[in-house]
């Protein structure tokens, strides 16, 4: 019955693991804190760039734009793909990886020229495994990501886009929805969908606010300019919000569930170690009880 | 004074939420004072500098990018890209952004971005030797 020891040397690695997923899951519940407050922060921003575009579109100016544009044939496509850098944390990668592995396949089918980017040290191993040539890769961005680094690759991909490079960017990012809900999903981003059909109709129908008479300066053209881009900006920063969002919230259930396992194999190997010692001192006074029946017989 | 509110939002969060009796802003072709009541106004952002001007007389001044103003009822709303204290702009800053500006080759490609730093650090420059 040597392994005894043995199952205590194993229940005592267990609980130090089990020490450390409690530990990131912590820390993983704080970094889902401080970037769901991120993520409402910056909601106000596009509130009230999507109020711009609805007063513009209110004003009765034909909305029109370069990246508003749909091109009549996608000759060729841009799938930026977000996954975290670290692992540990669950089907969250994988399953952006799914959603990003069918958009190529359907691209495939129609013989749509692709570029890939991807933003992640996962997802460019993964590529990297699945032999798919990466045009760009990003690693900085971690569970806070900045709107001036998101706003670089913002310009570049509109340059991109208006110079004919590209017809249609789609980027592969997991949607927070709430705590318990998070959707792996494909986002055509460009050509840019007008924020203002979206809510317009439900909004003006519903708001007894003031139909104002806007004074656009210089002029509503000029306005629309620059709202338009600004507002793709804020679209793409909110991709990246959500996907560090949902990173963490991966990594707190993944690891809440790890420590309950842990927790379970615990019990489990306890019960199996306290049966083995107690069958050997069994077996010990049996043992010593022959020995004494021997000597008096 | 009348009041009115004044409302400053970067992409990243809400940087100002006050009360304010007039607001000074950097219009893309000069500055635009802003007083209770004004009429309902969307207009483009330059650089330079936004003064706020409180009920108690405080003012506070902030370095403004870009981005845009709303004026609808008694809210003034600034998106702008990035919003930085004005103190913390000094000559060297700003000769620094300068210079780097000026040094951005001047080719086709490079026209926008170009212009854009140009035009900041000159607005940075501005505010300094106002000082």
């Amino acid at each position: 019955m040597a392994n005894v020891r043995l199952l205590d040397k194993r229940r005592k690695s267990i609980r130090n693991i089990r020490k450390i997923t409690r530990t990131m899951e912590l820390i993983a519940t704080a970094r889902f804190k401080k970037a769901m407050d991120r993520a409402a922060a910056a909601n106000d921003y596009t509130q009230r760039i999507t109020q711009i575009v609805r007063d513009l579109a209110g004003a009765g100016l034909e909305v029109s734009h370069p990246l508003l544009a749909g091109r009549p044939e996608v000759k060729s496509a841009t799938v930026l793909l977000l996954t975290s850098n670290r692992g540990l944390c669950g089907g969250y990668n994988s399953s952006v990886l799914r959603q990003a592995m069918l958009r190529r396949a359907e691209l495939n089918a129609t013989n749509t020229g692709m570029k890939f980017e991807v933003s992640g040290k996962r997802g460019i191993s993964a590529m990297k495994f699945r032999s798919v040539s990466i045009d760009q890769s990003y690693t900085h961005f971690e569970d806070k990501p900045a709107y001036e680094e998101v706003a670089v690759i913002a310009d570049r991909l509109m340059s991109e886009f208006i110079a004919g490079k590209f017809d249609r960017l789609d980027v592969v990012y997991t949607q927070f929805v709430s705590v318990s809900k998070q959707i792996p999903q494909v986002e055509t981003l460009l050509p840019f969908a007008q924020p203002a059909t979206q809510g317009s109709t439900a909004e003006s129908a519903g708001s007894t606010g003031v139909r104002a008479d806007y004074e656009f300066l210089p002029s509503a053209e000029s306005i629309l300019e620059e709202v338009v881009p600004a507002s793709f900006r804020v679209k793409l920063f909110k991709c990246f919000l959500d996907a560090a969002v949902s990173e963490q919230i991966a990594r707190m259930v993944a690891m809440k569930s790890a420590t309950e396992n842990a927790g379970d194999i615990i019990k489990q190997l306890s019960r199996t170690y306290n049966r083995a010692r107690q069958s050997r001192i069994t077996q010990e006074i049996m043992e010593i009880i022959g020995g004494v029946e021997a000597l008096e017989g | 004074m009348s009041e009115m509110q004044c409302v400053i939002v970067t992409p990243e969060r809400t940087e100002v939420d006050v009360r304010a009796t007039s607001v000074v802003l950097p219009l893309f072709d000069g500055e635009m004072g802003i007083l209770s009541g004004h009429s309902p106004l969307v207009g483009r952002l330059g650089y330079g500098e936004l003064r706020i001007k409180l009920a108690d007389g405080v003012a506070s001044r902030y370095f403004v990018e870009g981005g845009f103003v709303q004026v609808s009822g008694d809210v003034v709303s600034v998106l702008t890209d990035r919003l930085s204290d004005c103190t913390k702009i000094d000559r060297q800053s700003a000769e620094k952004a300068l210079d780097a500006a000026l040094s951005i080759p001047a080719t086709k490609e490079n026209a926008v971005a170009r212009d854009r730093a140009t035009s900041r650090a000159r607005a940075m420059m501005r505010l300094v030797e106002r000082k």
